[in-house]
C-alpha cells in the first residue's frame, strides 16, 4: 500500500538561493510525522509545496501514491488533504458552523444557478454540509460555540475551530503548521492530548511544523529535521533528539 | 509593408501623447498606490481652460497652455486632499471617478456639451501643419508633431531625473515602497503625496492640452475615451516603470493605425482604436503575477465587517409593500398611468442594474466600472434573441446569458489578480464599448440599433396604450423582485459561502477546496448576467436596443450610486433604481441645451456626493444609518458580544 503522503527530492530555489534542497519524507497512513529545525530551515517552504501555495522547481509530491506536484492547492484537498495555519485564519464575520460548512461543502455540489433559484439541491447541500459540521464539532466537545461569531475567539478556542474546520474536509492526511503557536503550556497540553484524539479516532494521518518539543515529543512516531533546506536527520523522536548533528544545529557548533 | 511603415511611424507623436497621459497616472500609483481614472478628464478640463482664453499669438498661446497645466496642477492637488482621509488604495481610486464625473459635468456645465463649440489650442500656430520633413515617404512628421515629440521626450527625462536624482524623487520612492516605515525615518507623507498627486495631475493636464489638436474640435467625451489608451500603456509599464510606460504609450500609437488599416476591409468597423488599447490592457493583464504586487488590499470596496442579512421576512415584506404601493398607484391615476407605468419600470429596471452592483461589490468584492455595458450586450442579445422568434422572457435570458459570457471574458485575466486590475479592465471596456461594441454590426445591428418588440406586452389596442405598459410593468417589476431573492438565496448557499469567505482569507478557502478564481468568476458572470436582463429590461421598455443609454458615464454613474447608498444591502437596489430614475427623468426641456445643463449638472453633483460619501462614510448611506442605529441601541451591541 502506498504512503499517505509522499516528498520525493523536493527543491524550491529562489533566484540563487536553494531554499530546499532534496528534501523526501514519507508520512505512512495513520502516522504522525513532525517536521523541526532551526529557524530558516526550510520548513515552512516544504509545508508550503505539499499543500500547494509554492510550486517546486524538482521533485514530487504524491498524495496516496498519486502525483499531485501540479494540483493546484484547492485540487488537492479533494484527495484529501487538509491544513491549518501558523497565523489562524478563520473567516471573519462568521459564526463557528459557518466557518466549518465553507469546509464541509467539499462534499456538496450546488453551483451558482441552483443556490440563486432555489432548487432542491440547494436545500440538500446546505443541510448535509450542516449535519457535518455539527457532528465535528460535537465530536470536539465545541457545540456550545457553533454560533458564535468567530473574530470574538481567543486565540486557543479559535485553534480548536480551525482544526475542526479542517476535520470537516474527512482528510486523510492533515498538515498542521505550528499548531501550538500563540498557546499557553496548559492549552498547549489540551490540544495535544486532542491531536493524539483525533488520530486514533479517525485515524488520519498528520504532518505537523513545529517549534515545541513538548508537543512533537509525545506525539510524532517519527520525527524529520531539516538545516539550511536539507534533511539533517530523520527517525524516532528520542533518537533524533540524541543526535549530535541535530543538537549542534540547535544548539551550535560549540556544544557538539 | 512601406505603407505599413509609414502608418507606424506616424502613429509615433499620438503615443507619446498616450505615454504622457499614461505618466500621469503612474507617477500618481507609485507613490500613493492609487489609481487616477480621472486622469482623462483632468486633461479635458484643462484642454477647455486653455481654449477659452482663446486662439492668439504665440506669446498667448504657451501662456494658455501653460495656464491650463497650473490649472492640472490644482486639480491634483484638490484630488489629494479628498483621497487622503480615505482608507484603503480601492476606495481611493473609486474617489477618482467621483473626480471624473464631477470635472466632466463641470465642463458640460460650464462650456456646454455641444460638440465642436471651441476649437483647441494648437501650440505649433495653424501652420503647425505644415510639413516639417519627408523622409522617402515613410517618416513624415508636421511641424505640431515634432513640438509633441520633442515636449513628451523632455517631460518624460525630466521625470525620470527627478525620481533619480532629487531627494523629494527619493522620498517618493520611500513612500511608494513603505509608508509607513519612510514616515517613521521623518519623511512628511501627506507632502510627498501632494508633490506626487500635483505633478502627476499637471502632467495630464497637459497631455489632454497637446493632443487636442490631434483629435479635432472639442467635445466632452474624446479626451475621457483616451483614458483607455492611457490605461494600456500604464499596464505595459507595469504600473511602475516610467521608461516601460513610455515605450508602451508609443508601441500602442504605432500598432493603432496598423491595426485600423489591417480591419478596415471589413465594412462598419468602427473603433478599433479603442479596440487595439483594449485587447493590450487585457494582454498586459494577463502578464501580471498576483505574487509581484502586493500593494493592494484585497477584499473589496468597504472595510466594514460583513454582516449577514436579517434572516426572516422582514426585507421582503418590505420589499414586496413597496412593489405593491408602486403598482397600485398608476392604477389609480388612470389617464396619467401611461407615464407613471413607465416610471415604475425604469425603478425595476435600474433596480435590477444596482442590484448587480449589490452581487459583485456586496457579496463578491469586486468592483466593475462596466455594468452598463453588461446592460447594452442584454438590450442587443435580446435584439437578437427575439429577431429568431423567440419568446421574449426567454429572449431577456438570453440577453443576460450573452452579458454573462461577456463578462467572463474580461474577468478571465483579471479577477484572479486583485480588484484593482479588474476596476482598470472593466473600465477599458467600458471605453471600448462606446466606440468599438454599441456600432459593431454582429452586435448591433446594421445602424447600432435594434428593434425590440414585445409580444404578450404590447400595446394591444391602440385607444389603450397604458394597459400594454401596465403588463410591462408587472413584468419587469416580478424579475426585480425575483432577482432580489436570487441573490439574497445565492448569498446564503454554498458559492455565497464561499465568497464570503474568500473575502476573509484567499489562502484558507483555497485550502477548503474552492477554486478562488473560479469562485470569484462565477460570481462576476452572476453579476454580468443579472446587468444582461436589466439591460434587455431596459430595451423592452423602449423598444429598441442602442448603445446610447449604456455609455461609460452610465457605467460609472451606477456604480456612484449603489456605492454612495451603501453596496451592501439587497433593499438598497430598489433605492438605486429610483435614484437613476429620477435622475434621468425628462423634465420637459426640449431645448437640448438646457437638458445637457441638467445633465451635466445631475453628473457634477454625483460626482460630488460620491467623493463627499466615501470621505465620510466608506458603506455609504446604509452603513451610516447602521451606525446612528447602533450608537442609539448600545445595550443591544453589548447582549451580542
Amino acid at each position: 500500500m502506498s504512503a499517505a503522503l509522499e516528498l520525493r527530492d523536493i527543491g524550491v530555489q529562489f533566484g540563487q538561493f536553494q531554499a530546499v534542497d532534496g528534501v523526501s519524507l514519507t508520512v505512512n497512513a495513520g502516522e504522525v510525522v513532525g517536521l523541526i529545525g532551526p529557524n530558516g530551515a526550510g520548513k515552512t517552504v516544504t509545508f508550503n509545496v505539499v499543500t500547494g501555495l509554492q510550486p517546486s522547481t524538482r521533485g514530487q509530491v504524491l498524495l496516496g501514491g498519486q502525483d499531485v506536484t501540479r494540483l493546484a492547492a484547492h485540487s488537492r484537498t479533494a484527495l484529501g488533504l487538509a491544513r491549518t495555519f501558523q497565523v489562524v485564519q478563520l473567516f471573519a464575520g462568521m459564526t463557528v458552523l459557518e466557518n466549518l460548512m465553507v469546509a464541509a461543502h467539499r462534499h456538496t455540489h450546488a453551483g451558482v444557478v441552483v443556490d440563486a433559484l432555489r432548487l432542491p439541491g440547494r436545500r440538500r447541500a446546505l443541510r448535509s454540509a450542516e449535519e457535518r459540521s455539527r457532528a465535528v464539532l460535537a465530536f470536539l466537545d465545541l457545540s456550545h460555540l457553533a454560533d458564535v461569531e468567530v473574530t470574538t475567539l481567543p486565540v486557543g478556542q479559535a485553534r480548536l475551530v480551525e482544526l475542526a474546520r479542517a476535520l470537516c474536509l474527512t482528510p486523510k492526511v492533515l498538515l498542521l503548521d505550528e499548531p501550538a503557536s500563540g498557546l499557553d503550556p496548559a492549552e498547549t497540553a489540551d490540544f495535544v492530548a486532542l491531536l493524539a484524539h483525533v488520530r486514533s479516532t479517525l485515524g488520519c494521518a498528520m504532518l505537523l511544523v513545529e517549534h515545541d518539543m513538548g508537543v512533537v515529543m509525545p506525539l510524532c512516531d517519527h520525527v524529520v529535521v531539516m538545516d539550511f533546506g536539507k534533511v539533517l536527520a530523520s527517525g524516532p523522536p528520542l533518537d533524533v533528539r540524541d543526535d549530535p548533528a541535530v543538537r549542534a544545529a540547535y544548539l551550535g557548533d560549540e556544544v557538539a | 509593408m512601406k505603407v505599413y511603415i509609414a502608418l507606424a511611424l506616424g502613429g509615433i507623436p499620438l503615443g507619446a501623447m498616450y505615454a504622457l497621459q499614461a505618466l500621469g497616472i503612474v507617477i500618481v500609483y507609485k507613490t500613493s498606490k492609487v489609481f487616477n481614472f480621472a486622469s482623462g478628464a483632468i486633461g479635458l478640463v484643462c484642454a477647455y481652460f486653455a481654449s477659452s482664453l482663446g486662439p492668439g499669438g504665440w506669446f498667448t498661446r504657451i501662456l494658455a497652455v501653460l495656464a491650463a497645466t497650473l490649472v492640472g496642477l490644482v486639480v491634483g492637488v484638490l484630488m489629494e486632499l479628498t483621497v487622503r482621509p480615505v482608507k484603503g488604495a480601492l476606495t481611493g481610486t473609486i474617489v477618482t471617478l467621483g473626480w471624473l464625473l464631477t470635472l466632466t459635468g463641470f465642463v458640460g456645465f460650464v462650456y456646454g456639451t455641444q460638440a465642436a463649440t471651441h476649437e483647441p489650442v494648437q501650440l505649433a500656430g495653424l501652420d503647425g501643419n505644415r510639413q516639417a520633413f519627408n523622409l522617402f515617404d515613410v517618416l513624415q512628421f508636421s511641424w505640431q508633431q515634432l513640438l509633441l515629440l520633442g515636449i513628451a521626450g523632455a517631460l518624460a527625462a525630466g521625470l525620470a531625473a527627478f525620481f533619480r536624482l532629487t531627494d523629494l524623487g527619493t522620498a517618493t520612492r520611500a513612500v511608494s515602497e513603505a509608508p509607513d516605515a519612510a514616515r517613521l525615518l521623518g519623511i512628511a507623507v501627506d507632502r510627498v503625496n501632494l508633490v506626487a498627486w500635483g505633478l502627476g495631475g499637471a502632467v495630464s493636464g497637459l497631455a489632454g492640452v497637446l493632443v487636442a489638436p490631434l483629435l479635432g474640435p472639442l467635445d466632452n467625451t474624446s479626451l475621457i475615451i483616451l483614458t483607455v489608451q492611457a490605461l494600456a500603456a500604464a499596464l505595459v509599464g507595469r504600473l511602475s516603470s516610467l521608461p516601460l510606460t513610455v515605450a508602451g504609450g508609443i508601441a500602442l500609437g504605432m500598432l493603432q493605425p496598423v491595426i485600423h488599416r489591417a480591419l478596415h476591409s471589413f465594412d462598419g468597423v468602427k473603433g478599433t482604436d479603442e479596440l487595439t488599447a483594449f485587447a493590450v490592457v487585457l494582454i498586459a493583464l494577463l502578464f501580471f503575477k498576483r505574487s509581484g504586487r502586493k500593494d493592494v488590499v484585497s477584499g473589496g470596496l468597504t472595510p466594514v465587517p460583513i454582516r449577514p442579512l436579517p434572516r426572516g421576512g422582514v426585507a421582503i415584506a418590505s420589499f414586496l409593500g413597496i412593489a405593491v404601493a408602486a403598482l397600485a398607484v398608476p392604477s389609480l391615476v388612470g389617464d396619467a398611468g401611461k407615464l407613471t407605468n413607465y416610471n415604475v419600470s425604469q425603478v425595476a429596471v435600474w433596480g435590477t442594474a444596482t442590484l448587480s452592483l449589490v452581487l459583485l461589490v456586496g457579496v463578491v468584492g469586486q468592483v466593475s466600472v462596466c455594468q452598463a455595458v453588461f446592460m447594452g450586450c442584454g438590450a442587443f442579445g435580446a435584439g437578437i434573441a427575439l429577431s429568431h422568434d423567440v419568446p421574449f422572457v426567454l429572449a431577456l435570458a438570453l440577453g443576460g446569458l450573452l452579458a454573462a459570457g461577456v463578462a467572463a471574458l474580461v474577468g478571465l485575466p483579471a479577477i484572479r489578480l486583485e480588484p484593482l486590475e479588474l476596476a482598470i479592465a472593466t473600465l477599458s471596456l467600458s471605453f471600448t464599448a462606446d466606440r468599438f461594441l454599441y456600432s459593431w454590426p454582429p452586435l448591433a445591428g446594421e445602424n447600432g440599433r435594434r428593434e425590440i418588440a414585445r409580444p404578450g406586452f404590447a400595446n394591444v389596442d391602440p385607444g389603450h396604450v397604458g394597459d400594454g405598459n401596465r403588463a410591462y410593468a408587472w413584468l419587469v417589476l416580478g424579475i426585480f423582485i425575483a432577482a432580489c431573492f436570487a441573490v439574497a438565496s445565492l448569498r446564503r448557499g454554498r458559492t455565497g459561502a464561499a465568497l464570503t469567505a474568500l473575502r476573509s482569507s484567499e489562502p484558507a478557502t483555497a485550502a477548503m477546496g474552492f477554486s478562488v478564481t473560479s469562485v470569484k468568476l462565477r460570481g462576476f458572470a452572476a453579476s454580468g448576467f443579472l446587468a444582461g436582463v436589466a439591460g434587455a429590461m431596459y430595451g423592452g421598455l423602449i423598444q429598441s436596443a442602442t448603445g446610447a443609454p449604456f455609455d461609460f458615464s452610465r457605467s460609472i454613474t451606477l456604480l456612484a450610486y449603489a456605492v454612495i447608498i451603501g453596496v451592501g444591502s439587497v433593499p438598497g437596489a430598489f433605492f438605486g433604481g429610483l435614484l437613476v430614475t429620477l435622475t434621468t427623468l425628462d423634465f420637459g426641456a426640449t431645448n437640448g441645451v438646457a437638458n445637457g445643463h441638467f445633465v451635466s449638472l445631475t453628473t457634477m453633483v454625483t460626482g460630488l456626493f460620491l467623493i463627499g460619501v466615501l470621505m465620510a462614510s466608506p458603506d455609504g448611506i446604509a452603513g451610516a444609518i447602521g451606525r446612528l442605529q447602533r450608537d442609539s441601541a448600545p445595550e443591544a451591541e453589548a447582549v451580542l458580544v
